[in-house]
């Protein structure tokens, strides 16, 4: 099949698809549901940011150069850094330094392996290629991390008795929070797994879908599809684990005692 | 011989209103090897803080505690609650059963776990009136006393030296707690330990204590044999306590 050049959105267009929005504003307005300012307010940011990353994207592929690249991925590292950090509800010692160590190591080495070893990029810093799948990496892989560290908080909350029985019966910080750090690393990973498995049943994924509408070959489209999603899986589990890994110390003295609520 | 010394202990914590308050003040006890020794008072006077501190699950402030003429806070935690076994005020059950709650102390240390048909097991079980053929059976399907007494073997089968009891009756029924009662003294004196409790239960107090203190707002006010505590209390404040309706039937 020839590939078909792609059918450009006039402004008519999106405004006619904005239109979808605000009705549904109008109608939650109308009926008094609630969410309209959310959605108006979230429609807003997503338009301007969204043409703001497309003047920064045709400035970046025009000028060939590596030093936008890497400005716009530590950009995107910071902000997950910033919203993963956020999530972790404990009094953490150098809590930006773990989250960013983590995010690094995991989305960083993810990428690097992904850009390099298996698609060879060309330059290596080709910005058509290395900001939408570092982007698709960082995105999940923070997402994964907000859950886990969440997940970490709620499950020491809860399991305060059966971890302190473990500690008094001997056991390490560690061993005693394991239970805690299972089910917060399963949090992290539920979304990939899940996606991953409904994948080309339910829903046909973002990325396949963007390369078939710009004229892409299927066949090649689904190679990608299932190459990112294995990257991505990786790059989840490494990153969640890692902070988990660390958060965990958190709640716990050296001497292997719970911190009290109120001391976090 | 003298087991456990605390030597003026004291403990500060941060309210909920962000206020340092006194939970302990200067708190000094001995307690002499193979006795049992209660803690007494109302809710709030520091009882359970003051016991946790004894096997490092909280940190005093200032003073010390000595076990067997070692300050505890030379001793690595792991190795300490090694030797002082804790039994908390909720019984909480692992996963799985009996026998796997018991084998969960060796396992936490990286020790062999002892089999069904261990020495030790059956030790624990008879000292904690527990039928052996519990010991398949899913440990979170039994009773509330079952699992207190599960715990109370479960703390035992590695064969600590002191034992810390925090309110062991506060979620069971009179009969219940009379039995769990009689369980400690067998445990005391058969399985030659030495036990430190804590609790508002006078009535348990009485029936089983060797020495008792009465715990008040951080402070010690009076300690000395069960009897002489009880029948002739010499503060306000403990006559005050004895008066209290309910006290020990929560």
């Amino acid at each position: 099949m020839e590939p078909k050049g792609i059918i450009d959105l006039s402004m008519a267009d999106l405004a006619l698809v904005y239109g979808l929005v605000l009705l549904v504003i109008a109608i939650a307005r109308y009926k008094g549901v609630g969410q309209s300012g959310a959605m108006l307010w979230a429609s807003a940011r997503m338009v301007i940011q969204l043409l703001g990353l497309g003047y920064v994207l045709h400035l970046v592929f025009a000028i060939r150069s590596p030093a936008p690249v890497l400005l716009i991925l530590l950009v995107m590292g910071g902000f997950a850094v910033q919203t993963v950090a956020a999530r972790v509800k404990v009094r953490m010692p150098g809590l930006y330094r773990v989250v960013g160590v983590s995010i690094l190591v995991g989305c960083g080495g993810a990428t690097f392996f992904f850009c390099t070893v298996v698609v060879g990029l060309t330059p290596w810093y080709d910005p058509r290629y290395l900001i939408p799948l570092a982007g698709m990496i960082v995105g999940n892989s923070m997402t994964g991390a907000s859950l886990a560290a969440e997940r970490l908080s709620a499950e020491i909350r809860e399991r305060r008795d059966e971890i302190e029985t473990a500690l008094c019966l001997g056991a390490p910080a560690r061993m005693a929070a394991r239970e805690a750090l299972r089910n917060a690393f399963r949090a992290a990973l539920i979304p990939s797994i899940n996606a991953m498995a409904a994948m080309g049943l339910v829903f046909i994924p973002g990325m396949m879908t963007g390369q078939i509408l710009s004229g892409t070959e299927p066949a090649i489209a689904v190679k990608y599809q299932i190459a990112i999603m294995c990257v991505i899986t990786f790059s989840v589990a490494v990153t969640s684990y890692l902070i988990l890994l660390q958060g965990y110390r958190a709640f716990f003295t050296p001497a292997h005692q719970l911190r009290p609520v109120d001391d976090r | 011989m003298e087991m456990l010394r605390l030597e003026e202990v004291s403990k500060r914590r941060r309210n909920p209103l962000g206020q340092e308050v006194d939970i302990l003040r200067g708190v000094s006890l001995s307690l002499a090897a193979g006795h049992l020794q209660v803690i007494i008072g109302p809710s709030g006077s520091g009882k359970s803080t003051l016991i946790r501190m004894v096997n490092r699950l909280d940190e005093p402030c200032s003073g010390r505690i000595l076990l067997g003429g070692v300050n505890i806070s030379d001793l690595d935690p792991l190795i300490l609650r090694g030797r002082v076994a804790m039994v908390l005020q909720k019984p909480y059950m692992f996963e799985g059963t009996v026998l796997d709650n018991l084998q969960r102390g060796f396992a936490f240390r990286g020790l062999p776990l002892p089999g069904a048909d261990d020495p030790r097991i059956a030790s624990v079980m008879e000292l904690c009136r527990l039928p052996i053929d519990f010991l398949p059976r899913a440990a979170r399907t039994l009773s509330l006393g079952q699992q207190q007494r599960v715990s109370l073997a479960r703390a035992l089968a590695t064969g600590p030296e002191l034992l810390l009891l925090d309110e062991p009756t506060s979620s069971l029924d009179r009969p219940t707690g009379d039995r769990l009662g009689e369980t400690l003294r067998d445990i005391c004196r058969m399985g030659r330990l030495t036990i430190l409790m804590v609790t508002h239960d006078l009535r348990l107090a009485g029936r089983v204590a060797d020495r008792l203190a009465f715990l008040e707002d951080g402070r010690i006010l009076e300690q000395g044999s069960a009897e002489d505590l009880l029948n002739r209390p010499a503060s306000a404040e403990l006559r005050r306590f004895l008066d209290t309706p309910n006290e020990g039937v929560e």
